[in-house]
């Protein structure tokens, strides 16, 4: 209770410092717009024949947005899975869910299966569609298992199997693609936001929104979960509903983001530590929204220096992210038992 | 006088079938898991405020029992009756609300403060984003007055001692204002103070807010003090005594240690004995009486001498006392004068004996040739050691005086 001040003053830094970053990441760039042109072109609307405009209306933009969502998608999933497997290193990456993403969509880009849905495996919406079934194909698989083995660490184990035998199936494609395809492929595994486009910009908000509103109602029996699946229940949760809306939360939150920028590593397991180390708090009420802010401005920040770092190379955010995160991570690792 | 015993027996039975209203019935209870059931047959009634022992050896079932009553478990067979309906048709949230439960199961809430720990007691009576009313802030910290942990509130759970910890999970479940209270071992990693503090409290609860406690504990002895019922659990049963006089009379507290004659229990003390010191042969003899002799005898089994003991009336308490640890004893009948024979009897197995131990019984008309025996003893020049309580007291130097905490050392030495 003495914490309240405290997280008023966190969550009051991070609502001000996210637009900001966000304005930063618009206006920085091979082409660097000052910051009051940025506002001008935001106010103004998109004008086709202003440089300025197109850039930001079309490529920094959609872009950023993207960025933001992706990180507050991927660090709120990272914060289920961490209370629901009451396990620290639990993220969507190492539990195979982001690995069934990649399976599903290489098998849509690289072996080119449509369904007749669509004309195109390209197509974002279909990729979107591709990426959630992967998701959700090894979230389900993880939870059948987890009603078997009850052990944690045997899931952990099993989930890292899954996502060795998604690999291995996705490699396999890999080498029997066409080259172009190929390249395709690879582009979207490496996990970029530089793709996006508007597109992709509303399913994605929707997902995100959806999966973040959600999971707010999930934090008061995620909340009796950190005790124990039987404390949970003997309090009044009813599991299997929390357990199923948990795991279709977060395949819809990691495949969202995973379709439109690839696996992006480490969010989702960094920023739930950090907004946890934060807060001095395990209470998920807060860690949601909190992890939600605090994802979004550090996924933004990390895809502004992959873009400016070796400008004009271009850095997968996927490195950024790791190389921020793994100091981080091994930090808090030789601190655990503080946490 | 037939007529009249007939009518009074009538009398009771229409006492005891007077339908009562049940906190917690079983009814053909089979218990287990999908492919193996654990224990079968259990008949349960459980009264409001009453406080159960179960009791059972490691991987009997106690647990398996205990979640099914939690309606954690599915039963495998049979009911149970919560309130008079079937626990599996309660809802979650309302089953919540009568009954709570502690576990084995260590827990791990990462940052939470004591306060959160409890106050998800109240998951039930809150709204979907848990806000604590003011009403719920109070039963939180009611209920952490009732374990004696307010000042525990602001601390975080995982930084609390294990007895500490115990406390905070029952204050939970008081949290959820329950009439049933189940705990799973809930003194296995307490130290000696704690496991009796949570015990007493639980037994508190029981009494003055009615509260019904099922708890399995491995302590057999206070569990026979503080248990109103005892379900004891072995060879997939659950027997129900009504009390624990009735489990000590008709099957025995022995038979849970499978140990034949090596643990007895003494239904005078209270007290489980275990017989099973090394025999070292040198004979002792011991004048005793009044309880004087009862610590001695304890040392003396301990450093395994072969105890003889006398002259002791038959309802003396060092009587029972050296009985309970198979002494030889030269004994005489209740309330008679000890006679020549008896002495004579006692005075042979003194003065074979290599020691002989003064424990200086009070001595009255009854017992007092047991100071005729010392005095024998003494003209024969046998060695007495003479039990006093404190070094300072006066001595007489015509034999050893110690006290019982150097004894160990007197007798090595006089042996040798």
């Amino acid at each position: 209770m003495a914490a309240q001040p405290r997280i008023l003053m966190l969550f009051t830094t991070f609502l001000l410092a996210q637009p900001l970053t966000i304005l930063f990441s618009v206006s920085i760039g091979s082409l660097a717009i000052p910051f009051n042109s940025v506002i001008d072109a935001l106010v103004n609307g998109f004008r086709g024949d202003d440089i300025v405009s197109t850039v930001i209306w079309s490529i920094r933009l959609p872009r950023t947005i993207t960025a933001a969502l992706g990180g507050a998608g991927l660090a709120v999933a990272g914060v289920m899975l961490q209370v629901f497997f009451r396990n620290p290193l639990a993220d969507p990456y190492i539990l195979g869910i982001a690995s069934g993403s990649s399976l599903f969509v290489a098998l849509a880009i690289l072996a080119g299966f449509t369904f007749g849905i669509v004309a195109s495996p390209y197509d974002p919406y279909f990729l979107f569609t591709a990426s959630f079934l992967g998701a959700a194909a090894v979230s389900a698989l993880i939870i059948t298992l987890s009603s078997i083995v009850r052990s944690v660490i045997t899931l952990l184990v099993a989930g890292l199997m899954i996502g060795y035998l998604a690999s291995a199936l996705t490699s396999i494609l890999q080498y029997l693609a066409d080259i172009e395809r190929v390249r395709a492929f690879i582009f979207w595994v490496l996990g970029s936001f530089a793709g996006a486009k508007w597109i992709h910009i509303t399913p994605m908000t929707v997902a995100v929104l959806a999966g973040v509103t959600a999971s707010l109602f999930l934090a008061k029996p995620f909340n009796a979960l950190l005790l124990s699946d039987d404390y949970a229940r003997s309090l009044g949760v009813r599991i299997r509903f929390v357990r199923l809306s948990a795991i279709a939360i977060t395949a819809l939150l990691t495949s969202s983001v995973t379709v439109v920028a690839g696996p992006i590593g480490f969010v989702g397991l960094a920023v739930p530590y950090l907004a946890r180390l934060a807060a001095q708090s395990s209470d998920n009420r807060l860690l949601i929204p909190l992890s939600a802010l605090l994802g979004s401005t550090v996924t933004v920040a990390a895809d502004m220096a992959a873009r400016t770092l070796l400008s004009p190379i271009e850095l997968p955010v996927s490195a950024i992210t790791a190389l921020f995160g793994v100091p981080i991570v091994i930090m808090l690792l030789i601190r655990r038992g503080s946490l | 006088m037939m007529l009249k015993t007939d009518k009074i027996v009538r009398r009771y039975t229409e006492i005891i079938r007077e339908p009562r209203h049940h906190a917690l019935r079983s009814h053909k209870l089979k218990v287990g898991y999908p492919k193996r059931i654990v224990i079968s047959g259990v008949e349960l009634e459980v009264l409001p405020g009453e406080f159960i022992a179960v009791i059972g050896p490691n991987a009997s079932g106690k647990s398996t029992l205990l979640k099914t009553l939690a309606g954690l478990l599915k039963p495998l067979g049979g009911v149970v009756y919560l309130d008079g309906r079937e626990i599996t048709r309660w809802r979650p949230r309302e089953l919540a609300t009568k009954l709570g439960v502690v576990l084995t199961e260590r827990v791990n809430p990462g940052l939470m403060t004591a306060f959160e720990v409890v106050a998800l007691g109240r998951y039930s009576y809150t709204g979907a984003l848990a806000r604590l009313t003011r009403r719920d802030k109070e039963i939180v910290l009611k209920a952490l007055e009732s374990v004696e942990a307010q000042h525990l509130a602001n601390r975080r759970f995982n930084e609390l001692s294990d007895g500490e910890k115990q406390k905070i999970m029952v204050a939970r479940a008081l949290a959820q204002e329950p009439q049933i209270i189940i705990l799973d071992e809930p003194t296995t990693h307490l130290d000696a103070r704690n496991k009796i503090e949570i015990l007493l409290l639980l037994r508190r609860l029981a009494r003055e807010k009615t509260i019904t406690v099922i708890v399995s504990l491995h302590e057999v002895e206070l569990s026979l003090r503080l248990a109103d019922k005892l379900v004891i659990v072995r060879d997939g049963r659950a027997e129900v005594f009504n009390n624990p006089e009735e489990f000590i009379i008709e099957t025995g507290v022995e038979t849970l240690y499978l140990m034949n004659d090596r643990v007895s229990f003494d239904h005078i003390s209270y007290t489980v004995e275990v017989h099973d010191e090394p025999k070292r042969g040198t004979p002792v003899f011991v004048i005793a009486g009044a309880g004087k002799g009862a610590l001695v005898y304890r040392l003396l089994k301990r450093l395994g001498y072969v105890i003889r003991t006398g002259i002791l009336h038959e309802n003396d308490i060092d009587y029972h006392v050296a009985a309970k640890l198979r002494a030889d004893i030269i004994s005489e009948k209740p309330y008679q004068p000890i006679t020549e024979n008896t002495y004579l009897k006692a005075l042979h197995a003194a003065t074979s004996a290599n020691i002989i131990i003064d424990a200086s019984p009070p001595i009255g008309l009854l017992n007092s040739k047991n100071l005729e025996l010392v005095k024998e003893l003494r003209r024969r020049q046998k060695r007495i050691v003479k039990i006093i309580e404190e070094d300072d007291s006066p001595r007489d130097y015509d034999e050893v005086c110690c006290t019982l905490a150097m004894l160990p050392r007197i007798l090595e030495e006089l042996i040798r």
